[in-house]
């Protein structure tokens, strides 16, 4: 029995040690592969109980609202903290919703490090927080003016649609509504509700909706004619018109006759604006319509969908004439449309919109600001002076009368936008004092089966008019 | 080898501290339920490892190095059982305990009896038995069908067929021009092992399934001199493992949960993915002792502690462990290429795949590099059958280190 | 408390871990190496001088003396050769003030010293070669 290993023996003992080293070594590659490479994202994933067992050890910060008044805080339940949301529907698409079982959606979910005060990891962070771990977050100050966030919404009750007002020369949301909404009070009970409903109330219309803008986008529109040098140019309206084999007509086939910029756009005139886009060519009116932020994206606190303007070299005249009066492939969101108007109202310069003025320490210390920021000086200031007065006598005595305010001049625009549903989406873009411009609104009212100058123009005109008198 | 005993001090002294402030820390963390019998058992284990470890040096002119090697993986794995469930750390402790008294009777034992390539059938027909029992008195306990319950003891008998079937392979090998006279002789052996891949596949065992295959194929592949009957054995093995994949849906099951667990999350992928966290979360060097959360993973202290490992004590001690295995695992080879009595030879052999191949593929398994199949770590794992059936493994490979004389007088 | 005890612990643990590693790691590379350090740097030692592979039986490269060594076929001896041609109590070297001395126990085939056969006692100096059965070694002293 007593016989030493032969060499073949050896050989493939060796080869089947190498075989088992090989598969140690490959568990070492690739533990160490997994940590460098996919720990981060791995430790992210919502099922990590780890990230809610840190958070729920920590005081949530408060959301207050431009006047101090508290939106949303969190109180202590036993060993955890319970979120508690002040005003349950009315901001359910700004401050969003904290759960395990959801997720985290809008501000919470934007500044959940923020709120939680967690720094980013790094080694000596997580040193402190193990000797001192954090106890109390910080809050956040937002720009909405809550007394009329509360009117916005209670204007849009019943109907579908969105709100934006906005100060049109710092760039602050006063208040940003969306219906229908859901409470993020309740999200236990109401979670299936919510996400069966075909309204689709967990969408922000106001930021995330895209609709067509109707003849509201004759702003943008107008802009790139007065750049070309076309303003003065007269045009005469027949009522209706075939462009490339499309057919073309004002509402109600009205015939303008012989019109320029200005007379156009108060009386709303399709035929005018359809012509004089094809005129100037596709590549003008895009260039335009991307320095007001369309075709990009919107930098702001809460997630923005890029508005589109059709940018294909092979779009025909027909739809090139649609684009140019805001039908057709034309979409935008109704905080793009707040801007646009924001931006007319200051001097041509367009303003980051911002919903979180300020970050504060739970000592009351202020840690960030965010502040005025203009981001894209959109056209020159004779043009937006030019616009200004067209819209100022669209509502004096044009499609948007039911707009007027006494003792105020205020520059608007309608949109009544044609959509497949067959109901008209109803749109009004405005600010006011046209001179020295405060507020600044958007009104879209989906699928409203009415006009823009009816449906939107009235609650516009009530938007501003709170705003000039409850808002310094 | 007289002086030579000093250089052993250094990495003996070393467990020793490590055992000590490892133990230390855990009686802080624990510090209000502590109770006069777990200081008592875990120093008297801290003492009864010196001791041994000591010991052997005397009583073993073998290998000096595998029973640290092991007293070092148990000693990392009781501490991580002891932190995430005090009353199982200290049934550990006892099972490590018995462990290493088992280790010195089996060294004894296996020294003083000879004989052990003479006992083919011994092995097998024992084999069968257990299969059996397992089979008709079996309880389903996580999803295979591998226990046996006597009152208030259960083992698991596939830890002990497993030694067995090492030893059926080694006595065929010794003897195998004499199993070769006989008819179909050359079929005898694949015969058995498949007859008991069948019986654990019926458990549903599939982590056992790939140990006895590994080790057999390795073993088969030294010292089978009919080189066509490895090839047969390995396009067998081919077909079946795609043949199980579409016939069976709890193999397709595992294979799809390997290759996407994300998917899910919600049920068979739960397990797995917590231990991706437990990982992920820990880093290079871990949150600390009792600093992490590694009670999220279902079944932490036996399938799952390499990942609770990682989370608390960081991938470096990870690596540690993986390089202590690897390190085990040559030293075992090398016991083999030494050895000079073929049994021994391929004994020392078997064990030493099987402790690589155990610990890769539940290493592998936790990490998602390779399909999970439920099995343990020996040494670190907690569990009683697992621990003692390795030390009992551990004290056959020891008894192999030693140069034996058995024919003489 | 505990928080930064464990924290400090973590690294330690890893620190200790690997110097284990690290230290068996290179026992076993000495060990391959067959030196024995301790034995090398202050005692005397044989070294086999035959080839290793030529012998039919285990012999080592190296054995390090103390103070009292008995060489044999039997086991219990400290120096195991098993050598047909060497007796189970073969011979045996001691040391006493500093010299070492072989010792034969009368045994069948005889030890040699640098070729002459050892008939009691006799002193071994640096680099004398010693003949027992089949194996040949050099007496190494660096004292």
């Amino acid at each position: 029995m007593k016989n030493n290993s032969t060499n073949k023996e050896i050989r493939r003992m060796v080869i089947v040690l190498v075989v088992i080293c090989i598969l140690f070594v490959s568990l070492v590659v690739y533990l160490t592969y997994f940590q460098v490479f996919k720990a981060e994202t791995v430790k992210m994933n919502s099922y990590n109980k780890r990230l809610w067992i840190n958070e729920e050890k920590i005081l949530r910060g408060s959301i207050i609202d431009r006047n101090g008044k508290i939106l949303a805080y969190s109180e202590k339940d036993g060993e955890t903290y319970r979120r508690v949301y002040n005003y349950g529907n009315l901001y359910g698409h700004i401050i969003g919703y904290s759960y395990r079982e959801y997720g985290k959606a809008g501000l919470e979910l934007k500044y959940n490090n923020e709120l939680l005060n967690i720094s980013k990891s790094t080694t000596w962070n997580e040193l402190k927080n193990i000797v001192a771990p954090t106890t109390e977050g910080n809050s956040l100050k937002l720009t909405i003016d809550h007394h009329l966030q509360e009117y916005s919404r209670s204007l849009l009750k019943g109907k579908k649609g969105a709100i934006v007002a906005m100060n049109p020369t710092t760039g602050e949301i006063y208040s940003m509504v969306s219906m229908p909404d859901f409470n993020p009070s309740n999200l236990r009970e109401t979670w299936s509700a919510i996400v069966e409903d075909e309204n689709s109330p967990l969408l922000n219309r106001a930021t995330a909706g895209l609709y067509q803008p109707g003849s509201t986008f004759k702003v943008v529109t107008a802009i790139a004619i007065m750049e070309a040098g076309k303003a003065g140019e007269q045009y005469n309206c027949v009522g209706s018109k075939t462009i490339n084999g499309a057919s073309f007509s004002c509402y109600n086939k009205t015939a303008h006759g012989n019109i320029d910029l200005r007379k156009a756009l108060v009386k709303s005139c399709n035929l005018y604006f359809a012509e004089k886009g094809v005129e100037i060519g596709l590549e003008k009116l895009e260039e335009v319509a991307e320095r007001l932020y369309m075709n990009k994206a919107i930098p702001f606190d809460l997630p923005v969908t890029k508005s589109s303007f059709p940018n294909r070299i092979t779009l025909d005249k027909a739809n090139i004439a649609a684009a140019s009066m805001g039908q057709g492939e034309v979409l935008i969101s109704p905080l793009n449309m707040a801007m646009i108007a924001s931006t007319i109202a200051n001097n041509g310069q367009m303003v980051k919109p911002i919903l979180v003025k300020e970050i504060i320490s739970p000592e009351g210390k202020v840690l960030e600001v965010n502040n005025t920021e203009i981001i894209s000086s959109s056209t020159d200031v004779f043009t937006a002076n030019e616009i200004k007065n067209m819209m100022v006598e669209v509502v004096l005595r044009g499609t948007g009368r039911n707009a007027r305010i006494g003792g105020v001049k205020v520059a608007g625009k309608t949109g009544t936008a044609e959509n497949h549903t067959g109901k008209d989406h109803a749109w009004f873009i405005g600010f006011a004092p046209a001179d020295e411009p405060k507020i600044a609104v958007a009104v879209v009212l989906e699928e409203e089966g009415s006009s823009g100058g009816l449906a939107a123009a009235p609650i516009a005109r009530k938007i501003i008019l709170e705003a000039l008198n409850t808002i310094d | 080898m007289f002086g030579s005993r000093i250089n052993y001090r250094i990495p003996r002294n070393l467990l020793f501290i490590f055992e000590l402030l490892a133990l230390l820390l855990m009686f802080l963390y624990y510090k209000d339920t502590l109770n006069r019998i777990t200081v008592v058992y875990s120093l008297t284990l801290i003492l009864l490892v010196y001791i041994s470890n000591f010991l052997l040096l005397k009583i073993s002119s073998g290998d000096n190095y595998i029973f640290l090697i092991v007293t070092m993986l148990v000693s990392i794995g009781v501490i991580m059982i002891y932190r995430i469930d005090p009353e199982l750390g200290l049934k550990q402790i006892l099972w490590i305990g018995l462990g290493i008294i088992l280790f010195f009777i089996t060294f004894i034992l296996f020294k003083k009896i000879k004989g052990w390539e003479n006992w083919f059938l011994l092995y097998g027909i024992s084999s069968v038995l257990l299969f059996l029992l397992t089979l008709l008195f079996g309880k389903n306990i996580k999803g295979a069908t591998n226990w046996i319950v006597i009152g208030p003891f259960s083992m698991q008998p596939s830890e002990i067929i497993k030694i067995l079937t090492i030893f059926l392979i080694a006595a065929y090998y010794t003897n195998y021009d004499k199993f070769r006279e006989m008819k179909f002789g050359n079929y005898y052996l694949l015969g058995i092992i498949y007859v008991f891949v069948l019986f654990l596949f019926l458990q549903k065992d599939l982590g056992s399934v790939l140990i006895f295959l590994s080790v057999f194929i390795a073993l088969q592949y030294v010292y089978e001199e009919d080189r066509k009957l490895v090839l047969i054995n390995l396009s067998i093995l081919v077909v079946c493992a795609i043949a199980g994949y579409f016939v069976f849906p709890h193999v397709r099951s595992r294979v799809h949960t390997w290759l996407d667990p994300w998917k899910y999350i919600d049920t068979r992928g739960y397990q797995i993915t917590q231990s991706l966290f437990a990982i992920a979360e820990g880093g290079f060097f871990g949150t600390g002792l009792g600093l992490g959360y590694p009670d999220f993973i279902p079944e932490v202290h036996t399938d799952f502690i390499f990942p609770a490992i990682c989370e608390e004590m960081g991938i470096f001690t990870g690596i540690g462990i993986i390089m202590l295995f690897l390190i085990l695992v040559y030293r075992g080879f090398k016991i083999a290429i030494n050895q000079r009595y073929k049994f021994y030879r391929i004994v020392a052999l078997g064990i030493s795949i099987l402790f690589g191949i155990q610990s890769f593929i539940i290493f592998g398994g936790v990490l998602n590099m390779i399909p999970l199949t439920g099995i343990t770590i020996p040494f670190v794992s907690y569990g009683g059958s697992s621990m003692l059936s390795s030390f009992i493994a551990l004290g056959i490979l020891q008894v192999a280190s030693e140069e034996l004389d058995l024919d003489e007088e | 408390m505990f928080n930064i005890i464990s924290l400090i612990f973590k690294y330690i643990f890893i620190f200790i871990i690997y110097v284990f590693i690290l230290s068996i790691i290179r026992l076993i590379y000495l060990d391959i190496k067959g030196i024995y350090p301790v034995a090398v740097n202050n005692g005397a030692y044989l070294k086999l001088i035959n080839r290793k592979e030529t012998l039919p039986f285990k012999v080592k490269e190296y054995y390090p003396l103390s103070d009292k060594v008995e060489l044999g076929r039997a086991n219990n001896n400290q120096i195991v050769i098993k050598d047909p041609y060497i007796s189970k109590k073969h011979l045996r070297i001691v040391k006493d003030e500093g010299k070492y001395y072989l010792e034969d126990f009368n045994s069948a085939n005889g030890t040699f010293i640098n070729g002459s056969r050892v008939m009691d006692v006799v002193h071994l100096k640096n680099g004398d070669r010693i003949s027992v059965g089949q194996v040949e070694f050099l007496f190494v002293n660096k004292e």
